[in-house]
């Protein structure tokens, strides 16, 4: 097959959406031989792409992500914006294929034509889809969308990840806070940059009472920045309400952080991150895979496992194993 | 008996029960009952309904003391072709030949409230039913159907005001003043929410319509059964007996507390709330429903407090099952309706519509209309089935068994009270995954072949012969009809017909003034059944459904299935060979809300290992085209159940090869006559799969079909 990714490079660059969505296809792809092809099209693409906010929405599952997606998306629009939303659905596991259901919730976003909504299973990648989602975001990017919403459920890891490919994250609260503030862990709250209370329009005096509650509770917590304390806003993904308020606040978000320079230092510590993680899977990969080859590996574990070996000594065997082959 | 009498049929009965488990005859039923293979007067000993009488509390055994013995069920067939001009016409015949009520059925642009020429309803328009615009449609539809004498049952849930107030204008305007009006409006919003989806406006301000039509028929249209609470669609999504009989009881008490809120008197309206049961081929189950359903209405009603015992007694119409019609042998159909309508009838039934066997395919013909009526006919006239009032009464295992889905029903309506009753269950979304557990389930016995069904799973033809089905054209229709409305657009009073709408839409807005009311002025200023609809949405705003999934139920079912796993693992070597998964959009196009196949389908995909998108519903062709793009999928599957498929499908394979993705595969399920498929493989579809297709099978061909695409696409 001829190398087709300087032609698909040129018409994302044309904004054509069919070839948004392969060339996103050609990144998740997991098959090794698309791995050169998928590389050649970012480096392609990435003297077009950075211009984007990125923004991360995460919360519960049932806090109504895709329907304050569906609005905010929609509100960005208005603007003057150019919307991409990646949604990441974990639930699929690697035994079975996944169900993904988000444009049902965001059907009048997944229709306007200066949206692009792209769902992904998480399903089989190493190191989780996130490592995808990064890569696809600077796809839109080049592809002239210039808002671009990562959208994952919080279950645990996900967050982080996200938090770590985005500008500005959003966590999304329900109005009933009390019990349901104890349950994320404090590391999730800190991650943090504008705290989003849904739901008001079922109940706007519990809604009220979250805001507070979670409000006192971010004294407690490090600010994440010195110049930025995160806000508490209530809005109603379904109505509307508050909508324009958030989006405000998602601007002086990027003013303030641009005006100090984190904007720029937090993304080149995102890309040094996200090498050196490359970089720790590449080598645990191959560590592995060499390791392997003469069923050393497995021999050493079994002694670790049965107590005949120390873990520290057997790590400095198998390691001197790997020096000796890396040839 | 004595126990020793006993003792010796169990010794008799071991002798030939397989491996002697006389315990092991008869049969779970899928609710969990357990059908026993002898029932004895011990069974019925502490039944404290056994002894009653019908026409008395708590009416287990009908509603009237005589029953069929003096006047027989109605006989009311649902019918609606197309246009007012046709649909009149197949009335007038009916009645002239022995049918004693008109049923109309609506297209699916008028169940939306979407006039013939909005834009997304282009396939929709005379398909399910007839197409209604304004009252002068209304008028044609009746045109010498006396309305004072002949009862009208109108199938309207969504656009209920307009067209409620549709019919009442056409009868003003014949001469005839709204109390002299019989029949029933459907009016049940609950259950849409649940199946069917032919909703409007979200569940509050639908309550509010419910209410609001309760409230002023109450006052004006004493003959008229201002709601007709339904189980019907939940069976034919896939509900167990009890869990349509609980819902359905559920919905109704909702409805009781709803009119009750606004400071109505219980008694002043309860008589006037009918039931609609769906009846089908479990033949003792569907009796003892109908029987548990009248023990337990009369059970909730005293709870609520009502007073009159007209008030507690609970009347129904009962439709044979559509679902339980096949594409397959389909003669077959007309014994599937009489056993149907038998158990309809020993249920004491107040009315029944009985399925044409065409209708797996399409909508009735005059021929397979006509066996359907006199199906009733012969029960009727010929058996004298009508003689005995409540014929099982007595009977040791129907009483038995009353008692048994009385209890498993109420157990499921105790549950839907923990959720803080039925708008809450239905809005949270629990009721409706209720539904489609038992959906798929039932698919996956259906699959395996735990469920026969013959001449689907069982006793297949070889060959099979093609039956004349009716077709229709739609673009036609909608000609016609785009025609008709720009004359009542030009003919009337542009400026009555705007402060009509207005009124409707401070008065929505406000929560003020009764709905149906000034619907009903509106509809006299010519106002159509799209503009009532959209000056009450400017207020209220149209519903969309959240849709969540279910996984693992199907394919729990085949884990031990050889075949099932060998095709996993086809699916897991694609995987590994392309670098992902299998993946498929699932869709339905137009207004087409029944989602119960693509919901088992999509479910049952996922647990294959497809990844499987799933689109929201009444996409227009180029919104799955473009979703299918940007998801990037291997193939579309279009899910459809409502005859639309020749003018969408075609559209939808356009749009994707307008967009340069005509690699994409198109697959269709569904309703479709084996006389469309030539055509649909003409506008490039690549498979069509027929009701009774094992999902395995299907699943199978479509990865084939993409396997196909892909070894082409490599060597290119």
């Amino acid at each position: 097959m001829a190398a087709p990714s300087a032609d698909l490079a040129k018409a994302v660059l044309a904004r054509d959406r069919r070839a948004l969505a392969k060339a996103i296809t050609l990144l998740e792809s997991q098959r090794d031989t698309d791995a050169a092809d998928a590389h050649n099209l970012l480096d392609a693409l990435l003297a077009h792409s950075g211009q984007s906010l990125r923004i991360g929405i995460s919360g519960v599952p049932g806090v109504g992500k895709s329907t304050l997606i569906e609005s905010l998306g929609l509100k960005l629009i208005e603007q003057g914006h150019k919307v991409a939303v990646l949604a990441i659905d974990p639930s699929s596991t690697l035994s079975r294929g996944s169900i993904l259901g988000d444009k049902t919730r965001m059907d009048r976003l997944s229709t306007h034509p200066d949206a692009f909504i792209r769902p992904t299973p998480s399903s089989g990648a190493l190191g989780g889809v996130a490592a995808r989602s990064r890569e696809a975001i600077l796809l839109c990017e080049a592809a002239g969308y210039d808002r671009v919403i990562v959208e994952t459920v919080g279950i645990g890891q996900s967050e982080s990840a996200v938090a770590g490919m985005t500008d500005v994250f959003l966590l999304l609260q329900l109005p009933n806070a009390g019990d349901e503030l104890q349950a994320i862990k404090k590391g999730v709250l800190e991650l943090a940059d504008i705290f989003v209370v849904n739901k008001v329009d079922l109940d706007d005096t519990a809604a009220a009472t979250s805001a507070r509650q979670l409000q006192s509770a971010l004294h407690m917590l490090r600010p994440r920045h010195a110049a930025w304390a995160p806000p508490v806003l209530t809005v109603s993904a379904l109505t509307g309400l508050g909508l324009e308020r958030l989006t405000a606040e998602i601007d002086r978000y990027d003013e303030v952080m641009r005006g100090n320079g984190h904007f720029v230092d937090n993304r080149r510590g995102q890309n040094l991150a996200w090498m050196q993680q490359l970089i720790d899977e590449g080598l645990a990969r191959r560590f592995r895979s060499a390791a392997a080859l003469d069923g050393q590996y497995d021999a050493i574990a079994r002694q670790v496992s049965d107590g005949d070996l120390s873990a520290g000594a057997a790590a400095v065997r198998l390691l001197t194993i790997f020096d000796s082959r890396r040839h | 008996m004595g126990s020793s009498d006993l003792a010796a049929w169990q010794k008799a009965a071991a002798k030939s029960a397989p491996g002697g488990q006389v315990d092991r005859l008869g049969w779970q039923t899928p609710e969990g009952l357990k059908l026993n293979a002898l029932y004895t007067a011990a069974d019925t000993a502490n039944l404290p309904h056994a002894n009653t009488l019908p026409g008395f509390a708590p009416f287990v055994r009908g509603p009237q003391a005589t029953m069929y013995a003096v006047r027989p069920w109605t006989i009311r067939q649902y019918a609606g072709f197309s246009t007012a001009e046709e649909s009149n016409a197949f009335y007038r015949q009916a009645l002239a030949g022995g049918g004693q009520g008109v049923s109309v059925a609506f297209d699916l642009a008028t169940h939306r409230g979407y006039d013939s020429d909005h834009l997304r309803v282009v396939g929709d328009v005379g398909k399910a039913g007839v197409a209604i615009d304004s009252v002068e449609d209304m008028k044609i539809l009746f045109d010498q159907i006396p309305l004072d004498k002949v009862s009208v049952s109108m199938t309207m849930n969504g656009a209920v005001l307009p067209v409620l107030a549709g019919y009442i204008v056409a009868a003003e305007e014949q001469g005839v003043s709204p109390e002299k009006l019989s029949g029933t409006i459907q009016n049940d919003i609950l259950k849409e929410f649940m199946v069917r989806n032919t909703y409007i406006y979200p569940p509050v301000p639908s309550m509010r319509i419910v209410a609001d039509i309760i409230e002023y028929t109450a006052k004006h249209l004493p003959k008229f059964n201002s709601i007709s609470i339904s189980g019907y669609h939940m069976q034919e999504a896939g509900a167990t007996q009890a869990l349509e009989l609980a819902f359905t009881l559920a919905d109704g008490r909702e409805y009781v507390r709803v009119a009750m809120a606004r400071g109505m008197d219980i008694d002043d309206f309860a008589g006037r709330l009918s039931f609609f049961f769906c009846i089908g081929m479990n033949f003792y189950l569907e009796i003892a429903k109908l029987r548990a359903a009248r023990l337990l209405w009369h059970r909730i009603m005293q709870e609520l407090g009502a007073k009159y015992p007209r008030s507690m007694m609970l009347r129904t119409h009962c439709q044979t099952s559509g679902w339980s019609l096949t594409e397959q042998d389909p003669y077959n159909n007309v014994v599937r309706t009489t056993i149907e309508a038998m158990a309809a009838v020993f249920g004491g039934t107040q009315s029944l519509h009985t399925n044409s066997f065409d209708e797996a395919i399409a909508l009735p013909s005059d021929f397979s209309a006509r066996i359907a009526r006199n199906t009733q006919l012969i029960l009727q006239e010929e058996t004298h089935i009508t003689n005995v009032v409540d014929p099982w009464g007595g009977s040791y295992m129907m009483e038995k068994l009353t008692q048994d889905m009385a209890d498993k029903a109420w157990a499921i309506m105790q549950d839907v009270e923990k959720q803080g009753g039925m708008t809450q269950a239905v809005g949270s979304g629990w009721a409706k995954l209720q539904i489609e557990a038992c959906a798929a389930d039932k698919q996956a016995r259906i699959d395996r072949g735990a469920d026969v069904i013959v001449g689907v799973n069982k006793y297949q033809l070889e060959n099979e012969a093609p039956v004349d089905v009716r077709s229709i054209d739609n673009a036609a229709v909608r000609d016609a009809q785009l025609a008709r409305l720009a004359r009542v657009k030009a003919a009337r009073n542009a400026a009555a017909v705007q402060q009509a709408l207005a009124a409707l839409t401070t008065a929505a807005k406000a929560n003020t003034g009764n709905l149906l009311e000034l619907s009903i002025a509106a509809t006299r200023a010519r106002a159509t059944i799209g503009e009532i609809s959209d000056a009450m949405e400017a207020a209220f705003g149209r519903y969309r459904a959240t849709t969540s999934m279910l996984s693992g139920v199907y394919g729990a079912a085949f884990d031990m299935d050889q075949e099932w796993q060998k095709l996993k693992a086809a699916i897991d070597a694609f995987a590994r060979r392309e670098g992902r998964r299998p993946r498929i959009l699932i869709a339905k196009l137009g207004q087409d809300g029944h989602d119960r196949g693509a919901k088992v389908v999509a479910t049952a995909f996922a647990d294959l290992g497809f990844d499987v998108d799933v689109g929201p519903l009444f996409q227009t062709p180029e919104e799955a085209a473009r979703q299918a793009i940007e998801n990037d999928v291997h193939a579309v599957g279009i899910s459809t159940l409502a005859a639309g498929h020749l003018t969408l499908v075609p559209q939808l394979i356009k749009a994707l090869r307008a967009q340069g993705a005509s690699d994409i595969d198109v697959f269709v399920g569904g309703v479709i006559p084996a006389q469309d498929y030539a055509a649909l493989r003409q506008a490039g579809v690549c498979g069509v799969f027929g009701p009774g297709s094992v999902i395995g099978d299907t699943a199978r061909s479509v990865l084939s079909a993409i396997e196909a695409r892909r070894a082409t696409a490599d060597r290119r």
